[in-house]
């Protein structure tokens, strides 16, 4: 707490420094009580939970490791686990590499960016459940302003959320819309590179291609670690968009293609009552994510650079 | 030393009210008086609510043993938690379609004995909406309001395409569909006859399918008459394409609003419930229409005026503070007065035969036929079960792959049986 340990359990506590634990504790209580409260106990609760049969309403009946079971022969789980590591693995990377051609953008010398760089911002601030309900008519197959654009220049014009196909892709591209956040984390870094280092490799005759190669993307490379790791962990989590664009019906849209897990999580818990399987699913996804995070992870090694040793 | 014990104890102090204002007691408190305070969750808000507020009020007037507090709460959900947090209302408004999978989970007080003490006539309600809140000889709500719904068509439309009169079996629906349907050289939809997906309860009990079999306890969607209703949706999707269908669908408007597919003349013929007729005069006021009974099967002549019933009901949430009371309440507001007042301030049919031929509906635009349709004997409910939920999730979902061309009807509506069944030999 309020002392570093090594050195206080060396000699006896002093009346003074119980009394600043004391305080420190004391001070700190609504948070520790809180959060053993509401997010300890119920972590522990839900494993529990998930080596029983759950309704809500009967208590629960222990059937050991069944849901665990259940969930490997059922067709929404796999259905689901395909659909978000769609998002994850594909809707991941473009945003980073979108975010990423939008901060160096905004890093330039221009007049103005400052605004431009509140502009970027400013969908990030927009609630998802009202961004949605926008890109729903952006997204119309007849009136909306993309396939509009499409027909005039003689593209095809997919059917997006309609069509079980562009559903995904659809919601990438949408999700791209609220890159303005990481935009704002990779230029902060971007300014933080020291310009000795490119001074440095443009005497020594490095192009731009290696400058940015060799000195820009090593430098962020710390930052893309932890947006990778973010925008993971985000899209395995993903269930507004789809909520709200697969209409009421909450089996994710044409096809099951919308079909996330955490939707699945939602309809199977709060919809058909199964709540030990429902939890059992919710620590399926925490494993999972943390293996993808300890893999990620191991692999940095490779290409993460602290600098500055 | 003084100090700290203080501090540590108001921030204890602190905690503890933060703590104990969590979970109130609040769900009934008797004073001296013997006054008990009963709360009520229900699902109207807005001037509906305001509706169910007038109700309450004129009960509170007239029993000054029981002081009813009315919430409007339309998160449903909520009750789920406060249920099974041991804290829930004394009276709560529900779905019908949720009763028996709640009730048999023990969510809900069986009202059987009250019904008995009261002697509620049950026999007094229409068949088809009192099926929902009964599963193996127990009640577990009672229903308010009901919809039910019948065929709208577009006189005008009709007339332009040499239709007299409404469709009134299930080939003239397929003909009419045909007929009115406009299609333009690039295969582009204009106009639409029919719903490319029609109610598929309605329609199954139309060709008298049925979803469960209580005999030998099988859910049935592979049912001759379910597989009719499937085949009706599926062939429109077939002939037109999906990608014709996807895109027709997504230029319309909103239903209920001035831009509803069917008031502008986008869809011929609907499907539609009692309240349509209401939005249609404030909407599209100018709409010449009919309303007529569902089609139903030539062939079956015993199955005319079908159509498929949906409630809202109240109920007794199980752990409610004051159940007794909870009940008066309960039946005073399902007694033929309230009940009359109630659905016809919100437009919705009521679920007591003798209501039926009240006046208080007279001037609810179409309640007319409506009203007299809500006498039919094919009306039903989609089968109370425990399963209920998932069974209608797994058909909205098998009909929408067999809709899009991705499995043929009977594979589909197969998968659903094998989905579905494992799960009633549970229980």
């Amino acid at each position: 707490m309020a002392f570093t340990v090594s050195e206080a359990s060396k000699r006896k506590h002093s009346k003074k420094e119980w009394h600043k634990f004391w305080l420190g504790l004391a001070f700190s209580s609504p948070f520790i009580i809180g959060f053993l409260g509401l997010t300890v106990f119920p972590f522990i609760e839900s494993f529990y939970y998930s080596l029983t049969d759950y309704d809500l309403f009967n208590s629960p009946n222990w059937v050991g490791f069944q849901n665990y079971l259940d969930i490997f022969h059922d067709d929404a789980f796999y259905k689901s686990i395909i659909n978000t590591m769609f998002m994850a693995f594909i809707g991941t990377p473009v945003s980073l590499i979108i975010s990423l051609l939008i901060a160096l953008l905004l890093n330039m010398k221009v007049k103005g960016v400052s605004i431009y760089r509140a502009i970027y911002y400013l969908p990030s601030v927009i609630p998802v459940v009202a961004s949605s309900i926008l890109w729903m008519w952006v997204f119309n197959p007849q009136y909306g302003i993309i396939d509009t654009f499409l027909r005039a220049v003689h593209l095809p014009d997919p059917s997006w959320f309609l069509d079980p196909n562009f559903t995904k892709p659809a919601l990438i591209i949408m999700g791209l819309w609220g890159t303005g956040g990481g935009a704002l984390i990779y230029l902060a870094a971007l300014q933080g590179i020291p310009k000795e280092l490119y001074e440095a490799a443009s005497i020594d005759g490095a192009t731009m291609w290696h400058r940015f190669r060799f000195i820009t993307l090593a430098a962020l490379s710390p930052i893309t670690l932890f947006q990778l790791i973010m925008g993971l962990i985000g899209s395995f989590q993903i269930f507004t968009e789809s909520f709200i664009l697969a209409g009421n019906s909450a089996q994710g849209g044409p096809d099951q293609s919308m079909l996330f897990y955490a939707v699945n999580l939602y309809q199977e818990a709060f919809v058909n009552l199964h709540m030990g399987y429902a939890s059992a699913l919710a620590w399926i996804l925490f494993v999972i994510v943390m293996l993808i995070t300890l893999i990620i992870f191991k692999t940095s090694l490779r290409w993460v650079y602290y600098g500055g040793e | 030393m003084k100090r700290k014990s203080i501090l540590v104890l108001v921030s204890i102090l602190l905690i503890l009210t933060v703590i104990t204002g969590c979970s109130s007691n609040s769900s009934g408190e008797s004073n001296d008086k013997g006054v008990v305070t009963l709360n009520f969750w229900y699902g109207w808000a807005g001037s509906e609510g305001e509706l169910m507020e007038d109700l309450i009020s004129e009960f509170n007037k007239t029993h000054d043993k029981i002081k009813v507090k009315g919430l409007s709460e339309s998160d449903y959900q909520k009750q789920l938690t406060a249920i099974s947090g041991g804290n829930p209302p004394d009276i709560a408004s529900q779905f019908g379609d949720a009763v028996v999978p709640w009730g048999v989970k023990g969510a809900m007080t069986p009202l059987d004995d009250y019904i008995k003490k009261d002697n509620v006539d049950l026999d007094d309600f229409i068949p088809g909406a009192l099926e929902q809140t009964q599963y193996e000889g127990k009640t577990y709500a009672i229903p308010i309001a009901m919809h039910i719904p019948m065929l709208l068509y577009n006189k005008d439309l009709l007339k332009k395409a040499d239709l007299n009169g409404p469709p009134q079996t299930i080939s003239d629906l397929k003909e009419y569909a045909d007929k009115l349907t406009v299609v333009d050289k690039s295969g582009r939809i204009e106009r639409l006859g029919f719903q490319a997906t029609p109610s598929v309860y309605s329609m199954a009990f139309a060709f008298g399918g049925q979803f469960w079999d209580p005999d030998t306890k099988e859910v049935t969607p592979d049912n001759e008459g379910v597989k009719e209703a499937v085949k009706l949706g599926a062939d429109t999707w077939k002939k037109y394409g999906e990608k014709n269908i996807n895109r027709f669908q997504s230029g319309l408007g909103k239903s209920f609003t001035a831009q509803d597919p069917f008031f502008v003349g986008k869809l011929a013929m609907a499907i539609e419930d009692e309240y349509v007729p209401t939005f249609i005069k404030k909407y599209a006021p100018k709409l010449n229409y009919g309303i007529a009974p569902i089609p139903y099967d030539e062939n079956k002549p015993d199955l005319k005026n079908p159509g498929d019933v949906r409630t809202s009901v109240f109920y007794i949430p199980k752990g409610a503070s004051h159940p007794d009371q909870a009940w008066t309440f309960l039946n005073w507001l399902v007694s033929k007065d309230q009940m009359v007042k109630f659905t016809a301030g919100l437009g919705n049919l009521p679920t007591r035969k003798s209501a039926l031929s009240d006046s208080a509906y007279d001037n609810i635009p179409g309640f007319k036929e409506y009203l007299e349709y809500s006498k039919s004997e094919n009306l039903h409910s989609f089968p109370a079960l425990p399963i209920s939920s998932e069974y209608t999730t797994e058909l909205t979902k098998e009909i929408d792959a067999i809709d899009r061309g991705k499995l043929t009807i009977d594979a589909g509506l197969k998968k659903v049986k094998e989905e579905i069944q494992p799960l009633v030999k549970d229980k």
